[in-house]
């Protein structure tokens, strides 16, 4: 049998035994397993066709890049209901940060401007960006929820909108950065991230691989803030209401009234 | 075409409608400087949402809230809620000491106006230093119009005031507003209890401004 054969029968074997024992177990989990499972190689195979495409002819890779923000912002959409238009808002969020820091990355030689550096980069940024956006705009949707007693008491002692909504902004920012602050720290002690093994699997250099590691992950951290505080600025716009309002969004995102 | 009151705060014809209902149908009210009033009517028949009208944390379908004869519509919201101070049936105390809470958004507060403030809500000046999370319920609604106070309103609104309290502290609170209106400030409370309002108030009105017979 080929190398590649033998990966991927290892790795289904992986999954089948996760699916099994979790049907054993009455978790009910056990089909979930299996449809991730079978997603990621339908995924992963698409995915390696494609970016070989972009690699043999790189004007492709604008177009990888593209459908990449789509994929994020649908993604975190789906997680925002409550904005009147949370695919849009979360767009807006997410691209901006990871687009610019990608662009940085590249203009300074710090990356290559090839597609084999532009097209990852740009997607672990986006990830990141989009795991923030969506953790901090539903914390704050939440909060704007919960916390409409001290809001409105606020708004009642003569705060403005911005300022009643300051310390629920800053929490929801705060709870999406810790994941992005986590990985940073503990990066090496807990785990080794994804770019790291994977270069090394590759056969880079283990000091090359912490090189570019350490680039992907002190830009995600201002990719995240950034992002968190995009999403954030997102949902006061939404919680705001004329004549220094704060109404909450609903759950469903349907228009409202106050 | 009725006289403009240059003074105090008067609502006319406030009609809001919610998920199709009527909530306030021409509701309306006066509230006169150096006068309780006591707005009574049964639970669910929009003394809340008249009150919150008042100070715009509500807006209105339409109807005109006047204070000293100006649109509140022209007024600074910020401004309209510091000369138009309400406290709601459970008040929040925000995170900090009570001084904090009573001096909040008031950079220009010095401990001696905290205390003043206080003391005009019958407050001790070593309420200060507490921790507002840890307050009673009828502490905090002292607190609550200390706080309302220190921003030197024209007009307190009180949304029923004394719901939480034991007879005490009811009383304690009954004669705080009584004080400051002989200081000449306009005092609204919105209850459902009657003998109480009349205990207190000047006036007792319902949701359309006219006196409830005795
Ligand atoms: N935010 C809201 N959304 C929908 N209905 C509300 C809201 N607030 C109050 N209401 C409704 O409006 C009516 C009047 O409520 P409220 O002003 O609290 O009356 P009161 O203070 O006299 O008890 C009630 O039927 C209540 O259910
Ligand atoms: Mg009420």
């Amino acid at each position: 049998m080929s190398d590649g054969v033998v990966q991927i029968l290892v790795a289904v074997a992986f999954a089948a035994v996760a699916a099994g024992l979790a049907i054993r177990l009455r978790l009910g989990l056990g089909r979930e397993i299996v449809v991730a499972a079978v997603r990621a190689v339908v995924q992963l195979a698409l995915v390696g066709a494609v970016i070989a495409a972009v690699f043999r002819f790189p004007a492709l890779s604008v177009a990888f890049v593209a459908a990449m923000v789509v994929a994020s912002a649908l993604t975190a959409g789906s997680r925002l209901r409550g904005l009147r238009r949370p695919r849009l808002g979360a767009a807006v969020a997410i691209a901006p940060p990871a687009l610019v820091a990608t662009g940085v990355l590249v203009l300074t030689g710090a990356f290559d401007a090839t597609p084999r550096a532009i097209v990852p980069t740009a997607g672990i940024l986006l990830g990141g960006a989009m795991a923030a956006a969506t953790l901090t705009g539903r914390r704050m949707l939440e909060g704007v929820r919960d916390e409409l007693d001290a809001i409105e008491t606020r708004l009642a002692l003569g705060d403005d909108v911005r300022t009643a909504l300051a310390p629920v902004l800053r929490t929801a920012v705060v709870t999406g950065l810790v994941p992005a602050i986590d990985q940073t720290r503990s990066v090496g002690l807990v785990t080794l991230p994804g770019t790291f093994v994977g270069l090394v699997l590759g056969g880079a250099s283990p000091a090359e691989a912490a090189r570019t590691q350490l680039v992907v992950l002190l830009a995600l951290l201002l990719v995240e803030l950034v992002a968190a505080l995009l999403m954030a600025e997102a949902v006061s716009r939404a919680a705001t209401a004329p004549g220094e309002r704060v109404v909450p969004p609903p759950p469903d995102g349907r228009p409202r009234r106050g | 075409m009725e006289p403009r009151s240059a003074v105090g705060l008067t609502a006319r014809d406030v009609r809001l409608r919610r998920d199709g209902r009527l909530v306030l149908d021409g509701a309306r009210l006066t509230l006169l400087p150096g006068t309780v009033t006591a707005l009574v009517a049964p639970s669910g028949a929009g003394k809340s949402t008249l009150l919150r009208c008042l100070n715009r944390l509500t807006r209105a379908d339409s109807g005109t809230v006047r204070l000293a004869g100006r649109d509140v519509a022209t007024i600074d919201p910020r401004e309209l809620r510091r000369r138009v101070a309400l406290v709601v049936q459970t008040p929040t105390m925000l995170p900090g000491t009570v001084a904090e809470n009573v001096a909040y958004a008031l950079p220009r507060a010095t401990p001696g106006d905290v205390e003043a403030a206080l003391r005009a809500a019958d407050l001790p000046p070593a309420f200060a230093d507490r921790d507002a999370a840890g307050l009673s319920g009828g502490e905090r609604a002292r607190v609550a119009v200390a706080r309302a106070l220190a921003r030197a309103p024209e007009v307190l609104l009180l949304d029923e005031p004394t719901a939480a309290l034991d007879a005490d502290s009811a009383a304690v609170i009954g004669r705080t507003l009584r004080r400051l209106a002989e200081g000449g400030l306009a005092v609204c409370l919105a209850v459902h209890d009657l003998p109480f309002a009349r205990g207190v108030a000047d006036r007792v009105v319902g949701l359309d401004d006219r006196e409830l017979p005795v």
